[in-house]
């Protein structure tokens, strides 16, 4: 450390190796289980191949895929529902986490209890949780209906089988499911927030809801933008409750983009299609994550910077 | 200082693939000489597991240099599907022997993953099988499958309300709503629950066999095979559809058959909340079991109804078993599956687990029928099932029709033709890909 000019000069370099050599197992891990496939797939997108039709051949087609992907209608609506389940879970997600952190801030008895009580339907795999939406929603021994109509049986709604319904469905099912998640996050932005500028305002006259609009809210931010940039991203990639839930019915309303992929790529057997559907997906969360780092991570950095 | 750091991930990383290399031929050398060669089976789930693993015990007993290694996927149909092809797919040799879907085999034909079996299945041997089952197995002249077991649609019924307004079962369509609706009527008062009808018009491969019923019985078809064209906007076609839409879904059914598969839909029924139940052969065994069924003992099975001088339509299902290409055991593997589909097991899938027989011969077995008595009215309706489309591309296809049916029924005020018009035109992009693979 206080050595002279030269040994430092041999110590850093000595540093730096030691720092390659601590990183290149983790480096080559991501290369392989993450790097890889996505390239895997990258690969596939540009080719055509079609089990059930060996006489294609596996031959390189360039963006063709991508091409007809353009054109393919059934693709057009899997991502405009992709994109309105996006937006409106997010938004639910986040203002519903908001709340969450918010009471989990306050102190009270219990609050520990409270805590990961607030964290189960998080930890709940999905695939169960989503099983156990459908079963609620079941139009002859749901508790939905049970809840509505008691013992009126004959009045029980079949909720899934109604396309609007089965979406708003979905997109309930994900909002319970981790908007404690995000008020995970936030929580942990509202914590870092010092008590004194609380009591400043307070001895200023500030309402509880001038404190929150213009303490709490803007020194969130940061938070928020975090869980904002987890959720879309998660969002996106949305396909278990789908799967278990409706299958992508009725009437393809809540066929998102993952399970027409998969569909497109597991039944079907079109590998270079299929591999299309999944690298557009990548693609877009990969721009929305740009996005979110140039605007998010700009303002991270610009209050770090100050 | 840092040559040990960097060792440490070297060796690490050694290690892994060390454990890796080890456990890929300790798997090698644990089939040895003595060993009994293993016929690994990948198997859906069973309906009854108890009959599977006694005709397995029964195999290894009679055959003791062999031995059964059983990989158990989902109980769906479809998720059977893509673990399997998955396998398949990636060339996996540990696959010997499975099942196939009847609607799968030109699909393992042309990817080659189900062997040709033309030496083994001699004509002699075929001629023991119901013939509807055999030509879902042949793809191009070569046979692939030898069928298990056969289903097609029937039509269950509550005997004692039909008994009770006078009614016969429905020879059509519109015999059948006009039953149902009388029969709602009556007892709308005692039974607020009971519906009309009740079917699987999910969004799922079930939808398209239903569909195909309601078609085929209004003088439609799905894909005109000798043309390879679709044939959804047909006049007929759309009649049967706009059947289902406007008179059945909604007036004499539940919009929740648009959430059901077989097992929800035989739920409803097996409670006593629909009259009429369109099913596969297994659901008698279970609506006329007193354990899983409020209504055992009042259900009757008949033909599904036609429409004006067309008669009904059953989708044929079922399944044949294949082997793998790539299998190193084809001739054991053989020999499982003359085993499975032999007189004798197939009289003891009959007699254990209610399962329709492929031959022929069982069909006039006089215990089975004292046990299976609704056999000798369905016999007929089980050898001449109408099969679904038949093409290498028939997932895709059938992806299509789901969306067009689906589509159809989910939004009642869908206009029907330019929809259909589409679907046809997306399927016969799919059909004219395959037609450079005819012969």
């Amino acid at each position: 450390m206080n050595g002279t000019a030269p040994a430092s000069a041999t110590a850093l370099r000595r540093d730096r190796l030691a720092a390659w050599v601590m990183v290149v197992p983790a480096l080559l891990l991501t290369l392989a289980f993450a790097l890889y496939p996505v390239a895997q797939s990258l690969m596939s997108s540009l080719r055509r191949r079609f089990l059930g039709v060996p006489a294609l051949g596996d031959t390189f087609v360039g963006l063709e895929n991508f091409r007809l992907l353009a054109q393919d209608p059934v693709a057009h609506d899997a991502f405009a529902r992709t994109l309105g389940f996006v937006l409106l879970s997010t938004v639910l997600e986040v203002a519903l986490g908001v709340a969450i952190a918010l009471v989990l801030h306050e102190q009270f008895r219990g609050r520990g209890w409270v805590r990961a009580a607030a964290l189960i339907p998080w930890a709940i795999p999905t695939v169960v949780a989503s099983q156990m939406w459908r079963y609620i929603f079941n139009d002859q021994y749901g508790f939905a209906n049970l809840l509505l109509y008691r013992d009126q049986v004959a009045r029980y709604e079949p909720w899934l089988a109604s396309p609007a319904w089965a979406f708003a469905i979905i997109i309930f099912a994900d909002v319970w499911k981790t908007a404690s998640f995000a008020g995970l996050l936030v929580l942990a932005g509202l914590q870092v927030i010092p008590d004194e500028l609380y009591d400043a305002a307070k001895i200023d006259g500030a309402s509880a809801w001038q404190r929150f609009w213009h303490i709490t809210l803007p020194l969130l931010k940061p938070a928020l933008l975090l869980a904002l940039l987890f959720r879309t991203m998660d969002a996106f990639r949305v396909f278990d409750l789908v799967f278990v839930m409706t299958q992508g019915g009725p009437g393809d309303a809540t066929q998102v983009l993952q399970f027409y992929g998969y569909k497109t790529l597991f039944t079907e057997g079109r590998m270079g299609y299929g591999a299309a559907i999944s690298v557009s997906v990548f693609a877009a969360i990969f721009a929305l994550s740009l996005i979110y780092i140039r605007t998010v991570g700009s303002r991270l950095l610009g209050r770090e910077d100050r | 200082m840092w040559c040990p750091v960097k060792a440490v991930p070297i060796l690490g990383a050694l290690a892994i693939c060390a454990s890796l290399v080890c456990h890929a031929t300790g798997d090698e050398t644990a089939t040895g000489a003595s060993a009994p060669t293993v016929i690994r089976f990948v198997s859906w789930k069973p309906d009854y597991p108890r009959a599977w693993d006694e005709a397995i015990r029964i195999f290894t007993e009679r055959h003791p240099h062999l031995r059964i290694e059983r990989e158990i996927a989902p109980h769906s149909s479809t998720a059977y599907h893509d673990l399997l092809t998955q396998k398949l797919k990636n060339r996996d040799p540990s696959v010997d022997v499975f099942f196939m879907d009847v609607i799968w085999v030109p699909e393992f034909a042309a990817a080659g993953w189900a062997r040709p079996l033309n030496d083994r299945f001699t004509e002699a041997s075929q001629e023991a099988f119901l013939p509807s089952t055999l030509e879902v197995g042949r793809y191009h002249g070569h046979l692939y499958g030898v069928p298990s077991r056969i289903d097609a649609g029937l039509l269950y019924y509550r005997v004692d309300l039909l008994r009770k307004y006078g009614f016969e079962p429905p020879g059509t369509w519109n015999e059948l709503v006009h039953q149902a609706t009388t029969i709602l009527d009556g007892e709308r008062a005692a039974t607020p629950t009971l519906r009309g009808y009740s079917a699987q018009f999910k969004q799922y491969e079930g939808l398209v066999c239903n569909m195909l019923e309601f078609i085929g019985s209004h003088g439609g078809i799905l894909i005109d095979e000798d043309r390879g064209a679709a044939r959804l906007s047909d006049e007929r076609t759309l009649a049967a559809i706009e059947f289902v839409r406007a008179r059945l879904l909604g007036p004499l059914a539940s919009r929740a058959l648009l959430t059901y598969q077989e097992p929800e839909s035989l739920a409803a029924f097996a409670r006593g909340n629909a009259v009429f139940h369109r099913n596969w052969p297994y659901a008698w065994e279970i609506a006329n079991n007193p354990d899983r069924s409020s209504i055992a003992g009042r259900v009757g099975a008949a033909p599904l109804p036609g429409s004006d001088g067309i008669p009904g339509v059953a989708t044929l299902g079922g399944w044949l078993l294949g082997i793998s290409s790539l299998s190193r055991h084809a001739d054991e593997a053989w020999e499982f599956i003359s085993f499975l589909t032999g007189h004798d097991m197939q009289r003891f899938f009959a007699r254990e687990a209610g399962i329709a027989p492929s031959r022929t011969v069982l069909y006039a077995d006089p215990e089975l029928l004292t046990a299976n008595p609704q056999w000798r009215s369905q016999a007929a309706v089980l050898h001449s099932a109408t099969p679904r489309p038949r093409s290498p591309v028939y997932p895709a296809l059938s992806h299509i029709m789901q969306r067009f049916f689906s589509r159809a029924l989910a939004y009642p005020g869908l206009d029907l033709e330019p929809e259909a018009r589409r679907a046809e035109r997306e399927m016969n992009r799919l059909l004219d890909l395959t037609r450079s693979e005819a012969p």
